[in-house]
């Protein structure tokens, strides 16, 4: 007992040797004697007051320790349970299954998908009824799908680079065809640089959340694929929708965001106008030079999915750029497909060396997936090479788009939204007269007040009985079936995309085919429209 | 210029529009100058094809007429092995038969060189522990982040006052914002840039046991790279050629010619429109077979299959569990099905315990229903760290608890097991107790694109529900038959003397399954290459692990695991091993990875081993790391060490040593 004072002194000595040193080193720091005389003046006149910021301090620390994922135990929700109160609740819970069983009608839908047998091409065998039928189904544009350069070139590069690249682009899976390719695309369309990626699909979804993060503002128009809805989903922008391939709509939209801007006074965010060249929704055409235009005035970077328009219109297939004579680089971000344009696989974006640039480490499909099999990268620059050469085929697909409208056009119980130069045609069943006569008949004389900006639903929107309107396509679809011709309805993910579309038949019309065979497919089309749709009621 | 990744030189040297320089093209206002570009551009091409001589160093894309002569097979100096790389040390006996050129597949006829790898029955699984590094590699590493990031707003600093033009794609400019800050790109600009040269590199060819590079410089790190025009070949322990099925000669490639001869290169449409083809219809039910699943769908890219399926099997009101080391791919179809997501702590089991039952036990936020269902979505194999999932652990909880399970096989799948048929051959759980068997083809198979296995009715709904059905395109014919051909290799066909063995899941495919002018070579269809191939990758994933081990180095991951990470923590050094690497008399890819990827004190080299390495490619390696290794310090691991002689002569028994 008696030893433990003289045992401690060199501790307390020790101690009050590093308070002196901490309080020489704090008195060093310039400004801390200003903070030493308030906090001893502070303490001199009100003691508690030292309390209470001490107080503060500590919980400024303990909010700042704790972790985001421990933040749910401490929510106002949480129930407090005991173990054997989790093992009742954790027996007693029953999920649903997993996915529910397909229904008889989904199960017959699902087996009335043709499958083709042997090469799809213009005039391929089906599986399913063992007959060879004229192709209005698959997207063939521009007929590489049979091209026999095409295959010599795929298996020269099979010879060389085998079949899978094995590895995603940062890591060796760069091959040098994927290069020529990029490089053939942007000197193609006439862009700075492009990007290849390896499925069309998910290009899209990865080049908006690529540029567009939370806080930046999108305006879209209220008819974009479903491509172009994830990626916005993904980028958790704001999204503001215009009226479908409405341009006065898009203009009083930018309008009211740049007043809110201007009262709001909020920081310059990105801002981004999407929307598609040629619908896949309804095979309209946007107005570019109008968009071009409107993008300019406003400041907004213009992302043009051409996913459909490009390898199918203008003089050699450059898409809507072409057809409108717009130099492809006044486009911010254009994205376009490699599978339907050239009859390969993968998707695209090109524009300058910066969106490029960017988008190779901030795209996730492109990071994070396997490049494009170097035989398909090099079928789809061969693809590339044929459209130059030969200007004809793009107007032979005119001729053919123009044969198949001729002869539909004249059948009264069906619409056509899409454009005359577009090579896939939508085809709505008109809705029976009887229709026109209940209230949605009446507001295209009345009001004018535009449609809400942030819903993606317009006002006004049309009515439509999709299951009926979708059984009566269907019957059209297996009519003409049976007599050599495949059309196929476009199919939906009904209920996940943001407004529905109108069901309709898509034709996708094919340069492979000769004039006479269009207009047979499509008089066998209009033959089977009109059997089916006079028996409704 | 910031950022500029090495794919923009060759565009610089020969885009024909970037000759003139951006300001043409920003100059060409009117429709009929750019018409005028545009035929000129068509004309240069024109001109380009007629004339042969192309001075670009790649495989030119001009007529067939002129490039006959490249696509042969041949090494570019068949007698040049300078490198070692072009003949085995060991050469082949006249009774044993060479299969493929040794620069895609190695030659090793040494059979004690093979390893059947699978969890033994009744034995617990080994928790992977991770080794930490002595407390001055933490303090170095630190301290070099802080560095760099230091340096780099010094520069950033200084840049933007004096070099402003630099910066003006990255600040507010003519009422545009900026499309990626200067902040958001500091990591890719301060500190990537400087390593630039290990990411990305060009290369052509075969990507299997050797790749060609394509040499490319830069003056700087801020200067875009250009190529040099020369090649060099390398040992490739980089690619996920697991099985080594990348491959130019041999059964797949003749099968894929033929392939691309009778059906052409594309299917032209998603599954649900115009681009059903008969060969999906084969694959996916060869595909089934091999996993042990009734059924199952074929997705035309690895990525998607993930960011498409997962929203088609939850929505609101469920949850999906997720490890915290998942891949993107999942992580973006997580957040594209609107579900609640939870995650929990790597491969710790004790951790998903503890959530499930906080889960189960508070169903949805706020409302405390009970969740419609839970979804666990675990990788079989990490592709970062090594690991293997602890599926035995899994399925007790899955009894427990009634959650569905995702396992995402990408790289295990043909990888592990004894049968390569993923990560429940390898712990022998039947497959079917499992939900949902999602994997690539992109690494084992040699092909691309990805698949969904399970219950019929489950594949049937996912098949009308998921969005690539309905909106992407197929997958292309030689893909699918790529996938055909080594699939059945893998499983071997059965002749009829062993029909009835079909019926058992790990059991070789039924001839009905495939398509009849699919022509394999007899080594191929009786599965004795397939199981050669597996055993070869079980033996070089074992050696280089165990033998890293001894050397001292501290890696990652299962012993069985062909990803086998190696850590070298400090920034600079990864870089620096890459270089030394490539550097080599006989040079060797590899692979870093660091921050965003991994956590920042774990910057790592990532060896991806294939059934085409020899042991002698693996002693190639063990000698560049322990030489390597002692120049850059990275040998910390505790333990018993061996020399690098001890290694290579005691190979065999390194690998079958217990695990303790």
């Amino acid at each position: 007992m008696d030893r433990s004072p003289s045992a401690l002194e060199p501790l307390f000595a020790f101690l009050s040797y590093a308070l002196i040193q901490a309080e020489l080193a704090f008195f060093k720091i310039p400004g801390s004697s200003v903070i030493a005389r308030y906090v001893k003046s502070s303490h001199q006149n009100d003691p508690g007051r030292t309390v209470l910021e001490i107080l503060l301090a500590l919980f400024a620390i303990r909010t700042l320790l704790q972790s985001r994922t421990r933040a749910d135990n401490g929510e106002k929700h949480f129930i407090q349970f005991s173990e054997k109160e989790i093992d009742e609740l954790v027996d007693e819970w029953t999920p649903e299954p997993l996915g529910a069983p397909l229904t008889a009608e989904e199960q017959t839908d699902l087996a009335s998908i043709p499958v083709v047998s042997g090469a799809n091409g213009p005039r391929p065998k089906l599986v399913n009824t063992g007959k060879q039928v004229l192709n209005l189904a698959s997207y063939n544009f521009t007929g590489l799908a049979n091209n026999e350069t095409i295959q010599e070139r795929a298996i020269e590069t099979l010879r060389k680079y085998g079949v899978g690249s094995c590895g995603p682009p940062g890591f060796y899976g760069t091959i040098d065809v994927h290069m020529d390719l990029e490089r053939d695309i942007a000197d193609f369309l006439g862009t700075e640089a492009a990007i290849l990626y390896s499925q069309a699909f998910s290009t899209i979804p990865s080049v908006v959340s690529a540029f567009a993060k939370r806080g930046d503002i999108i305006v879209a128009d209220r008819g974009v694929n479903f491509a172009i809805q994830k990626g916005m989903q993904i980028s958790r922008s704001t999204i503001r929708w215009f009226d479908h391939n409405d341009l006065k709509s898009l203009e009083d939209v930018l309008l009211g965001i740049e007043k809110e801007r201007r009262k709001r006074r909020g920081p310059l965010t990105r801002r981004f106008i999407i929307t598609e060249g040629i619908f896949e929704k309804d095979g309209s055409i946007s107005d570019l030079p109008k968009l071009i235009e409107l993008k300019n005035k406003y400041k907004y970077r213009l992302v043009l999915d051409e996913s459909i328009s490009f390898g199918t219109v203008g003089r050699t297939g450059r898409g809507l750029t072409e057809l409108y004579n717009v130099p492809a680089a006044q486009i911010d971000i254009l994205l376009g497909s490699v599978a339907n344009g050239l009859n390969a696989a993968g998707g695209f974006c090109a524009g300058s060396d910066i969106v490029v640039n960017h988008q190779r480490i901030n795209g996730t499909s492109f990071v994070f997936s396997a490049a494009v099999p170097a035989l398909l990268a090099v079928s789809a620059s061969e693809g590339i090479n044929i459209l130059r050469n030969t200007p004809s085929i793009l107007s032979t697909l005119q001729e053919n788009i123009r044969a198949i409208r001729s002869v539909l056009e004249r059948v009264d119980c069906i619409t056509m939204p899409s454009h005359p130069a577009s090579p896939i045609i939508h085809i709505h069943v008109r809705p029976p007269p009887a229709a026109h006569l209940s209230p949605r008949a009446l507001p295209s004389t009345g009001s004018t007040k535009p449609s809400n900006p942030a819903s993606p639903v317009p006002r006004d929107a049309p009515t439509f009985d999709i299951v009926a309107e979708e059984r009566l396509l269907q019957e059209i679809v297996d009519e003409a079936l049976s007599q050599g011709v495949w059309i196929t309805r476009a199919r939906r993910l009904r209920g996940q995309e943001v407004v529905e579309a109108r069901p309709s038949i898509r034709l996708a019309v094919t340069a492979a085919l000769s004039r006479k065979e269009c207009e047979r497919a499509a008089g066998v089309v209009k033959a089977a429209a009109v059997k089916v749709l006079a028996k409704r009621k | 210029m910031p950022s500029p990744i090495a794919l923009t030189s060759a565009h610089r040297q020969e885009s024909i529009f970037k000759k003139r320089s951006p300001s043409y093209i920003t100059a060409m206002r009117s429709a009929q100058s750019y018409l005028i570009a545009l035929s000129e551009a068509d004309a240069r091409a024109r001109s380009r094809d007629s004339g042969s001589t192309s001075s670009a160093p790649t495989f030119s894309l001009t007529s067939s007429t002129t490039t006959s002569s490249q696509g042969t097979v041949t090494p570019d100096d068949p007698y040049d092995n300078s490198d070692g790389l072009a003949y085995p040390i060991t050469p082949p006996t006249s009774e044993q038969i060479v299969f493929a050129d040794h620069l895609q597949f190695g030659f090793c006829a040494n059979e004690s060189y093979r390893y059947k790898a699978a969890h033994k029955p009744g034995t617990p699984f080994i928790e992977q522990l991770e080794q930490d590094p002595p407390y001055y590699i933490l303090l170095t590493t630190y301290l070099s982040y802080l560095f760099l990031i230091c340096v780099g707003h010094i520069r950033d600093f200084f840049g933007k006052r004096f070099y402003p033009a630099f910066y003006r794609h990255l600040l507010p400019f003519d009422g545009y914002a900026p499309l990626n800050s200067d902040f958001d790109s500091f990591y890719t600009r301060r500190l990537k840039e400087r390593m630039d040269d290990c990411f990305s590199a060009p290369v052509t060819g075969v990507p299997g046991r050797t790749i060609m590079l394509l040499d490319r410089e830069r003056e700087g790190y801020q200067y875009p790279f250009y190529p040099t025009g020369t090649k060099t070949r390398a040992l490739n322990i980089s690619s996920y050629n697991y099985l080594g099925f990348a491959n130019s000669t041999g059964g797949c490639a003749d099968a894929v010619e033929e392939c691309i001869r009778l059906y052409g290169v594309s299917t032209c449409g998603a599954r649900l429109e115009g681009g059903s083809s008969e060969l999906h219809v084969t694959a996916e039910a060869l595909v089934a077979r091999f996993v042990g699943q009734e059924d199952a769908l074929i997705s035309s890219m690895g990525f998607a299959t993930n960011s498409t399926i997962i929203p088609a099997l939850v929505s609101k009101g469920c949850l999906l569990i997720s490890d915290e080391l998942n891949h993107a791919s999942i992580r973006v179809g997580a957040r594209l099905s609107s579900a609640n997501v939870r995650m929990f702590k790597h491969n710790n089991m004790e951790s998903l315990e503890s959530l499930l039952r906080e889960v189960i036990s508070q169903g949805q936020p706020k409302t405390h229903r009970p969740w419609k269902k839970i979804l666990l979505v675990v990788e079989g194999l990490y592709s970062m760290e090594g690991t293997l999932v602890n599926l035995p652990k899994i399925m007790e909880l899955k009894k427990k608890y009634k959650f569905c399970l995702f396992v995402d096989e990408a790289h295990s799948i043909g990888a592990m097991g004894p049968n390569g048929r993923g990560v429940a051959d390898y712990f022998g759980i039947n497959p079917q107790s499992i939900d949902i068997l999602m994997g690539t083809f992109t690494k084992s198979f040699g092909a691309a694109g990805g698949y969904v296995a399970g219950s019929k009715a489950l594949i049937d709904r996912l098949r009308l529900r998921g969005h690539g059905s309905v909106y992407a395109e197929s997958m292309t014919p030689p893909v699918l038959t790529q996938i055909l051909a080594s699939t059945a290799s893998i499983m071997g066909v059965s002749s009829p003397s062993t029909l009835e063995l079909t019926q058992h899941h790990p059991g070789p495919a039924d001839p009905s399954q495939l398509p009849a002018w699919l022509d394999l070579p007899p080594s191929l269809r009786d599965g004795s290459e397939g199981r050669m191939r597996l055993r070869r990758l079980a033996f070089n994933a074992r050696y280089l692990t165990r033998g890293l081990g001894k050397l001292g180095f501290i890696t990652y991951g299962h012993t069985d695991s062909p990803i086998v990470p190696l850590l070298v923590f400090n920034p600079g050094k990864m870089s620096a091993f890459s270089r030394m690497m490539r550097a080599r008399k006989t040079p060797v890819v590899v692979v870093v990875v660091a921050y965003p990827a991994t956590p920042l004190i774990t910057s790592r080299v990532r060896f991806c081993v294939s059934a085409s390495h020899t042991k002698d490619d693996i002693d190639t390696i063990l000698r560049g790391c322990d030489e390597i290794g002692d120049v850059l310090d990275l040998k910390h691991l505790p333990g018993e060490r061996w020399s690098l002689e001890r290694i290579m002569n005691n190979a065999t028994e390194l690998v079958n040593m217990e695990d303790n």
